[in-house]
């Protein structure tokens, strides 16, 4: 194994391999991909916070939530119906106002409202409404926290936010697509143009080949693992640590990669048989999309290995000894694979001189 | 003393139960060009991907350079060059951008792309996308790449077929300019008239044996018939052909009556060609 061969040949996959198909869609896909399920599940929907009202009296706090400009506010005319909205996920958040709230507050008094909360809806959604209601009852008071709001969480209490579940599938397809395509259509490509025979009967071997090309695939991956962290705020308090899983992920998936570009004789056959699989690896994160879904579902799959750890580290501030687990379990994935690629190798060869 | 380049000893290849080469031994002297002649599928492409070491003989040993070729493959191909039968260029990159990655590969130091391009008639082309090349242009930059490391033995698998006369001697000029170099050439061809030319021997081989080996002068002395061959003017006036065998004892008398009994228009020498030779041999064609 020569590193200088290697370098030359990683050079050569980043200089001429930077221009093909699959290397830019690998880039820009998971990016547009994040942009568009941020917009959809995390700001489309739910740009203004939705505040309902039940007004049993008839408080200028009602009017105010109707019309305000900060928020979408509705009307509801019985507790009932608002507190059915909630459930239903049409509002944000609902209050009840006794009939005599305004005149309680003109006296100093500390009235009681009923607040429900959509257990899905977004942790800033509330905290917009909660300090616009404060504000409105401040004004209609003239003073200074006159009421204690109690609020009543409706819906799953434990429900994780969008933003939090569509993460992992970002990430899944920012490591897998760079890691496995890459690198096995680059692999296929020259088996199918015959240049991998020209390179196979120079010094270079045949492992150095391969290395190249799986490291275009770790770097690929790793590098818009990162970004795709960073660019939805999920880096968490270990970057380094997150960073190492995010490459040991890379790392899997190119091996993953360069195991399909061995073993398959041409691009069409790839995609053919990446379009069989690919749901596969993208099915731990429809465990995180759908927490319905039994967790242990999702560690069948070898890719739950790669995410759970990114998942673990960004989301729940997990540590080391968290991950150690997956992180040991991932490993033995990549040496499974790398055994694989070492079996294939010779056939490839073998193949390849027949072809 | 000339040593030899290469040593095949009961070289023997099988794809599954077809015996593609079958207990074949033959040795290249080094500085050498053998011409090794054949139809398709006559076992010529698979012998050179054996010696290259692309493929591991099923049974045989092969010597490479005094390298055995099934134990260390990588030694023997970081001193030869190969020219494939099929293009398999870098074809978006430049001509200049694939020989310079193949000489880094072989660790060439100072590669001078530049001249070796010259030297196949692609000046003024190098930056040039291969992909934007004729075929013929392609064929020389193939031959080209296989000189990148400067190689002590070239294989040449069919490198001028289907070219246009100009590419095609392009090719057979630097072929005879590396063998004075003293680099030994395995040229694969079933172009007769090309390894007449440029072959110090040939070899013919036939489903996967090799029926003759020597050079193309004692093969034709061998094998082929001399003759002379005259047009006379018949009675009428019209041409009528004469052949007279010869090396044979009764040449001369013949050629004293032909002369001497009938009005030789034209008369000329024959020989044999190589392809007459092989079909006399096989009793096939070299393009069957």
């Amino acid at each position: 194994m020569s590193l200088r061969r290697v370098g030359i040949l990683l050079g050569k996959e980043f200089r001429y391999g930077s221009k093909s198909f699959i290397f830019i869609i690998a880039i820009i896909m998971p990016l547009v991909l994040s942009l568009v399920l941020t917009l959809v599940f995390g700001n489309l929907f739910s740009e203004k916070p939705r505040l309902g009202v039940s007004d049993e009296g008839d408080s200028r706090i009602t009017n105010l939530i109707t019309e305000s400009d900060s928020m979408v506010g509705r009307e509801y005319d019985s507790p009932e119906k608002l507190r059915k909205a909630v459930e239903d996920g049409a509002l944000d958040m609902g209050i009840v106002l006794p009939s005599d709230f305004d005149s309680l507050l003109e006296q100093g008094q500390i009235p009681e409202i009923t607040a429900y909360v959509w257990g899905e809806s977004l942790a800033k959604q509330r905290i917009v409404l909660r300090a616009t209601i404060d504000n409105m009852i401040r004004d209609v008071a003239g003073q200074e926290v006159p009421v204690e709001i109690v609020t009543t969480t409706l819906g799953d209490d434990e429900s994780i936010p969008w933003d939090d579940r569509i993460l992992p599938i970002i990430v899944l397809m920012a490591i897998v697509f760079g890691g496995i395509m890459v690198p096995a259509t680059s692999l296929v490509d020259e088996k199918q143009k015959r240049t991998l025979s020209a390179l196979a009967i120079t010094p270079a071997s045949l492992a150095e080949i391969f290395l190249s090309k799986g490291l275009v695939g770790v770097v690929i991956s790793t590098f818009m693992g990162v970004l795709i962290l960073v660019l939805n705020q999920a880096f968490g308090a270990q970057p380094l640590l997150l960073v190492g899983m995010l490459a040991l992920g890379a790392v899997m998936a190119s091996a993953f990669g360069i195991m399909l570009g061995a073993f398959i004789k041409d691009i069409t056959s790839l995609f053919a048989i990446n379009k069989a699989i690919g749901i596969l690896y993208y099915a731990p994160a429809f465990v995180y999309l759908f927490p319905d879904i039994p967790q242990w579902v999702g560690r069948i799959f070898p890719t739950y290995y790669i995410v759970q750890p990114v998942v673990e580290i960004s989301q729940q501030g997990g540590t080391w000894s968290d991950v150690a687990p997956e992180a040991f379990i991932l490993i033995g994935l990549i040496l499974v694979v790398i055994g694989i690629i070492g079996a294939l190798a010779r056939r490839t060869a073998q193949r390849e001189a027949l072809a | 003393m000339v040593g030899d380049a290469i040593v095949a000893e009961d070289l023997t290849y099988r794809y599954g139960q077809l015996l593609a080469v079958d207990h074949i031994s033959f040795k290249v002297a080094e500085g050498e060009i053998l011409g090794f002649l054949g139809p398709n599928g006559a076992g010529k492409s698979t012998t050179v991907k054996v010696l290259t070491g692309q493929l591991q003989p099923k049974e045989g040993k092969v010597t490479v350079l005094g390298i055995d070729v099934a134990h260390d493959p990588e030694k023997v191909q970081a001193q030869i060059g190969v020219c494939f039968e099929i293009t398999n260029l870098y074809e978006k990159m430049s001509a200049e951008e694939n020989l310079k990655l193949f000489a880094r590969l072989f660790g060439v130091p100072h590669f001078d792309a530049g001249a070796l391009l010259e030297r196949v008639g692609l000046e003024g082309r190098e930056h040039d996308r291969v992909e934007e090349y004729s075929k013929g242009m392609k064929q020389r930059l193939m031959v080209a790449r296989a000189l990148v490391n400067q190689p002590s033995i070239l294989f040449l698998d069919e490198p001028t077929d289907g070219l246009d006369p100009a590419s095609a001697d392009n090719i057979r000029k630097v072929i005879l300019e590396e063998r004075e170099r003293g680099a030994t050439v395995f040229l694969t061809t079933h172009d007769m008239m090309e390894a007449d030319k440029l072959s110090d021997r040939v070899g013919f081989i036939n489903q996967g044996k090799i029926v003759a080996l020597d050079t193309p002068h004692n093969l034709k002395q061998q094998y082929g018939k001399r003759a002379l061959r005259a047009q006379v003017a018949g009675p009428d006036g019209d041409l009528e052909s004469r052949e007279i065998i010869m090396d044979q004892p009764e040449t001369a008398g013949a050629v004293q009556e032909l002369f001497g009994r009938e009005k030789v228009v034209t008369i000329h020498s024959e020989e044999a060609s190589l392809e007459d030779i092989f079909i006399d041999i096989t009793g096939r064609g070299l393009t069957e």
